[in-house]
């Protein structure tokens, strides 16, 4: 392999790599605003200057490539000072506004300006007074002054959104972003271009003002908005989740993630309308009920049924752990009309990450068996079974088939017992005989399986009632680390649910079957030692990028 | 005089030495803390009446109204009779000072002091020497390891200065012939006060009379860095206040017993040579009593707010290495005094 | 070097301490008879100077707008976790405020950290020390207890232009 030396480091590179690559994958970081890993060349922000030995000028090290027995120096004092030049040069026009600025905290030009700035200002005109505050599309705020024309936003938009709307107008210090004329900036990804725009030009609306950035403790996660299963961060500040970010997985979503999935997905976990606490319905009216006799009154009200007359219904939105931990319990029961629904919307699906399925494990639930065993009734099945009356009782995990058509929610309000997990009340939860809170996505460990075949971990970023951050082992903000119960910032809503697969050991303890899991691993422990696609596989193997599962058979319990 | 006439004048002068003993102990607490000010650029209580004069009530008002708290690991009984001893031990040895030579009222001759003991310093003695049980069982029955370390350094405190204490008045006794206070004070005629004759015995004395009130620098029992409160730190309210009583009415016998013992009592030198009437002579004499015994309080507190307090070791080390010496030598030089000049 | 004297080395005199007792009961008598330094409190009060750092407030503009734009570096930067700021939009030109602006002033250790890294001189300390709650929850003062008109504040901001 050819080699280079970046400051004294002999490092490997591939072939056409440029010296910006080469340095990156050796841990060497040469400071960029315009080149990004995904996103084509453009070479114009030049602060990534750096001094090549028998180069008579500096060079642009995104735009210089790799070759064997380069020199390069970044740090060398031509280097510095050309590359503080340049800063300064970038500085003139933008506003000193940080204290305003969203992006102050993970602004790459805060960050160079601390690293490579002069501290202060020779520049004693006028700076140039540009559009603030326009509105770019439908979910981004747009801001002239601050940004610095590095073009990534109109690169992303041809490139990886692919739709030509943004481009650079004006000639000069007066140039701006607009969009072309009759477009408008919505394409289903616009809301990438505020993670990777440099400043603070472009600001997430929907974040706008909410929080700080080091306010926040993050996450690591997965996007439920669709089977893609995109790599997330999960932002939360005093127990409320502020923002989803893409995380980089290079398999699944590379650096990027649909605003939906961004800006849709999380608001259920803070609503007013979540199940808390667990419900049973007494005189007409859900009361709400200790687990302990609410676990009590429903394992009675499943005994009184034979198990033939029971169904039970899992959930692509739950986690492989929490379907698997279903389907023995239903099992443990006798109950063979097992299923689950898809939520496909046709078409709905493009070449970059969008997928038709709606839900984040439809093939991790199908994978750990959630599916009727000999004798037992599909969906359809069950329905039809439900009108005849054949089956008196379901049970319904993490989905709302109440909502599925005005016919299942007709089946579902004739049933003796419907049993229900829910993280937000539905039309299902307000059919139900019994409701138990379940923690939503960002509260409990898990795994779902993407369209891949992929799976990947999820977290718990929000603390449950049951929950301690610390003791959890959850990520925490500084003030999740210092504050008491007395300070307001620690008085975030903890709401009182519990996962499914949680709330199955109970039942099942109760009617003196034996599934007895302490956390989720366990659970997960049981399903890599059971279903051929997950063996030898844990929590570490799943990592922060998931693993690829090797599917051949879906399992049987 | 028949036996109720006694009984009726002893009663009175019993009422009266007891409401001016308190008044005298609440307004020195008030001169206290108003000294302590002083010296150190303060005002002093003077938002309770005119100039903080009615401060010392509203204290005993306050004190009076805390919760009595009991410890459950004390001892009940001792923990609540600690504070009687202490309290008994500082008004009862108050009963042998003569403050002023006999005076003539309504036909009676009525000696100024309560009870005139033929041995009157040794009830003395014996009585302050009682005074250590109150801060033992208070520092014992609180079940408390302050209280445990400040009464076992009381004990010990009191016990070692004890011994100086007497040598330093056997100084005195040899001089006087006598154990009675009266005899004592009346020896002392003229210029002939004690602490002019043996000035040695004076400061031994003095300096036992500091430790054996607790009194800083010799504060150890209750020294607050170290003991919290020491003997006291599980007391509250009432008994509290008994300590805190007892204090300061050790302090008040203590400047008594300096007075009576080496500054002529109630004498003033050659006083019957000017010729004035007896009452005027006798108004003088009371009055100098007075005079002398706040001026040794005020060199108590003067002293408190001045010198720091000492070490355990270098407490023990000056009583018994420097103090018990100089009482020795002390009656050495009293007795060379006696032989010299046939005193 | 100088010898270090200790306590064996002192003279007869020394050793007993007298003089030294001597000099320490004259002071303080001395001091008796010195004038007093005592303000009358709740009569005369203690005007501090500007370098006091009495309870941290938020400066007013004359048009009653605060100069806070909730940046949030005073609530980075209190090591007592005292302050809790949450940014909102207005439609003025300068488009962030405090929607809440809170301190909790059983929390504030009257360090001046936020008052030095403000970057809009916005919260200032101020000679306002008599703080009394008779509640947790009156300690935490929010937008109506801490903002002060920018002419109360004119001695602190002066200050912090010259000395800062």
């Amino acid at each position: 392999m050819p080699t280079l030396t970046v400051d004294g480091k002999q490092i490997e590179f591939k072939q056409g790599q440029t010296v910006i690559e080469a340095a990156r994958n050796a841990g060497i970081d040469i400071p960029h605003f315009c080149w990004h890993p995904s996103l084509s060349i453009s070479g114009n922000c030049r602060v990534c200057l750096v001094e090549i030995e028998k180069m008579p000028k500096l060079a642009i090290a995104c735009s210089t490539y790799a070759s064997d027995g380069m020199v390069v120096q970044t740090h060398s004092q031509k280097a510095d000072e050309a590359r503080n030049a340049v800063m300064e040069f970038i500085l003139i026009n933008h506003p000193l506004d940080c204290p305003i600025c969203d992006e102050a905290g993970e602004c790459k030009l805060q960050e160079y300006a601390y690293a490579n700035g002069k501290g202060e200002s020779r520049f004693e005109e006028i700076k140039n007074r540009k559009d603030k505050r326009v509105q770019l599309g439908p979910y981004i705020k747009f801001d002239g002054e601050r940004c610095i024309s590095c073009s990534r936003c109109i690169r992303f938009s041809d490139e990886i959104a692919k739709q030509n709307q943004l481009t650079f107008v004006q000639r000069g210090d007066h140039v701006t972003i607009t969009t072309f004329p009759g477009e408008s900036f919505d394409n289903p990804y616009t809301l990438n271009t505020t993670d990777i725009c440099p400043v603070g030009a472009l600001t997430n609306q929907d974040f706008r003002f909410k929080s700080r950035v080091w306010e926040m403790s993050k996450t690591d996660s997965v996007c439920i908005g669709c089977a893609r299963g995109c790599n997330t961060e999960i932002w939360v500040r005093n127990n409320q989740i502020l923002r989803l970010t893409p995380r980089h997985n290079e398999e699944v979503n590379n650096y990027w993630m649909c605003d939906k999935g961004r800006l849709d997905t999380f608001k259920n976990v803070n609503a007013d309308d979540r199940v808390d606490g667990a419900y049973i319905r007494k005189e007409g009216q859900l009361q709400k009920t200790e687990w302990d006799d609410a676990i009590k009154i429903a394992a009675k009200k499943i005994k009184e049924f034979k198990n033939g007359e029971i169904a039970f219904l899992g959930s692509a939105y739950g986690t492989c752990e929490d379907n698997y931990a279903m389907v023995k319990f239903a099992k443990t029961l006798g109950v063979t009309s097992i299923d689950f629904s898809k939520h496909v919307v046709e078409g709905d699906q493009d070449d970059i990450l969008i997928r038709e399925d709606k839900t984040p494990n439809s093939l991790g639930a199908e994978l750990v068996g959630v599916k009727p065993s000999s004798g037992g009734m599909r969906l359809e099945g069950i329905l039809r079974a439900i009108k005849d009356g054949k089956i008196k009782a379901l049970y319904v995990m993490e989905d709302d088939p109440a909502s599925f058509s005005e016919e299942f929610e007709q089946a579902i309000s004739k049933l003796d017992l419907l049993i229900v997990h829910a993280a937000n009340q539905n039309k299902t939860t307000a059919l139900a005989e019994v409701v138990f809170g379940a923690s939503a996505y960002a509260e409990k460990n898990g795994t779902f399986v993407n369209f891949q075949g992929r799976v990947q971990r999820i977290r718990p970023a929000v603390s449950t009632s049951e929950m301690d951050r610390a003791v959890d082992g959850m990520n925490m903000s500084r003030w999740d680390k210092f504050g008491t119960k007395f300070d307001r910032w620690m008085q975030g809503h903890k709401y009182d649910a519990k996962p499914s697969w949680k709330i199955f050991t109970s039942l099942s303890a109760q009617l003196g079957h034996k599934l007895k899991y302490e956390m989720a691993e366990n659970v997960f422990a049981e399903i890599s030692n059971s279903v051929d696609a997950f063996k030898g596989l844990d929590y570490d193997d799943v990592g922060e990028h998931g693993a690829q599962l090797e599917i051949k058979q879906t399992a049987t319990v | 005089m028949n036996i109720w006439e006694i009984i009726i004048i002893s009663l009175i002068k019993i009422v009266i030495a007891l409401v001016a003993m308190l008044l005298t102990v609440a307004y020195l607490v008030y001169f206290e803390r108003k000294i302590s000010a002083w010296v150190q650029n303060r005002v002093g209580p003077n938002r309770v009446g005119p100039l903080g004069l009615l401060q010392p009530f509203a204290d005993v008002f306050k004190l009076l109204l805390k919760e009595d708290i009991v410890p459950t690991a004390s001892n009940k009984v001792l923990h609540t009779l600690a504070p009687f001893i202490a309290v008994f031990v500082g008004f009862a040895t108050y009963a042998v000072i003569p403050i002023g030579p006999p005076i003539e009222l309504f036909g009676y001759k009525i000696n100024l002091f309560m009870a005139d003991v033929n041995i009157g310093i040794l009830y003395v003695l014996a009585l302050t020497s009682l005074g250590v049980y109150g801060i033992t069982f208070a520092g014992w029955s609180s079940g408390s390891k302050y209280s445990l370390l400040g009464g076992i350094r009381s004990s010990a405190q009191m016990i070692s200065y004890e011994v100086s204490m007497g040598f330093s008045i056997a100084g005195v006794l040899l001089l006087s012939q006598s154990l009675s206070p009266v005899q004592i004070v009346a020896a002392q005629y003229g210029w002939m006060w004690n602490a002019i004759v043996q000035p040695i015995g004076f400061i031994t004395f003095v300096v036992s009379a500091f430790a054996e009130t607790n009194r800083l620098p010799f504060d150890l029992p209750e020294a607050e860095p170290e003991l919290v409160g020491g003997y006291h730190t599980e007391y509250s309210s009432f008994k509290f206040a008994g300590f805190f009583l007892a204090e300061y009415a050790n302090m008040i016998i203590a400047s008594a017993m300096i007075v009576t013992l080496y500054l002529g009592g109630w004498q003033v030198p050659y006083i019957d040579k000017l010729g004035l009437g007896v009452t005027a002579t006798t108004l003088i004499q009371i009055a100098s009593f007075f005079v002398k015994s706040a001026a040794i309080l005020f060199f108590f507190i003067w002293v408190r707010w001045s010198l720091p307090r000492f070490r355990y070791d270098q407490l023990m080390s000056l009583g018994w290495k420097v103090m018990f010496p100089l009482a020795l030598i002390n009656i050495v030089w009293v007795a060379a005094l006696i032989m010299i000049f046939h005193l | 070097m100088s010898v270090k004297k200790r306590e064996k080395d002192l003279s007869i005199l020394g050793k007993l301490y007298i003089p030294e007792i001597a000099k320490g009961m004259a002071l303080t008598l001395k001091n008796m008879f010195r004038p007093n330094v005592t303000l009358q409190y709740p009569e005369v009060k203690f005007e501090p100077p500007a370098s006091y750092r009495g309870r941290p407030v938020l400066v007013q503009e004359k048009n009653g707008v605060e100069r806070c734009v909730a940046c949030g570096l005073c609530s980075r930067v209190c090591p007592a976790l005292a302050i809790e700021v949450q940014a909102g939009e207005t439609s003025a030109e300068k488009e962030r405020y405090p929607e809440k602006f809170e301190i909790n002033m059983l929390r504030c250790i009257f360090c001046g950290f936020c008052e030095e890294v403000c970057p809009e001189e916005a919260i200032v300390m101020s000679k306002d020390y008599e703080l009394v709650f008779q509640k947790r929850s009156d300690a935490i003062y929010g937008k109506d207890k801490l903002l002060v008109p920018v002419d109360n504040l004119r001695d602190r901001l002066e200050f912090l232009r010259r000395f800062k």
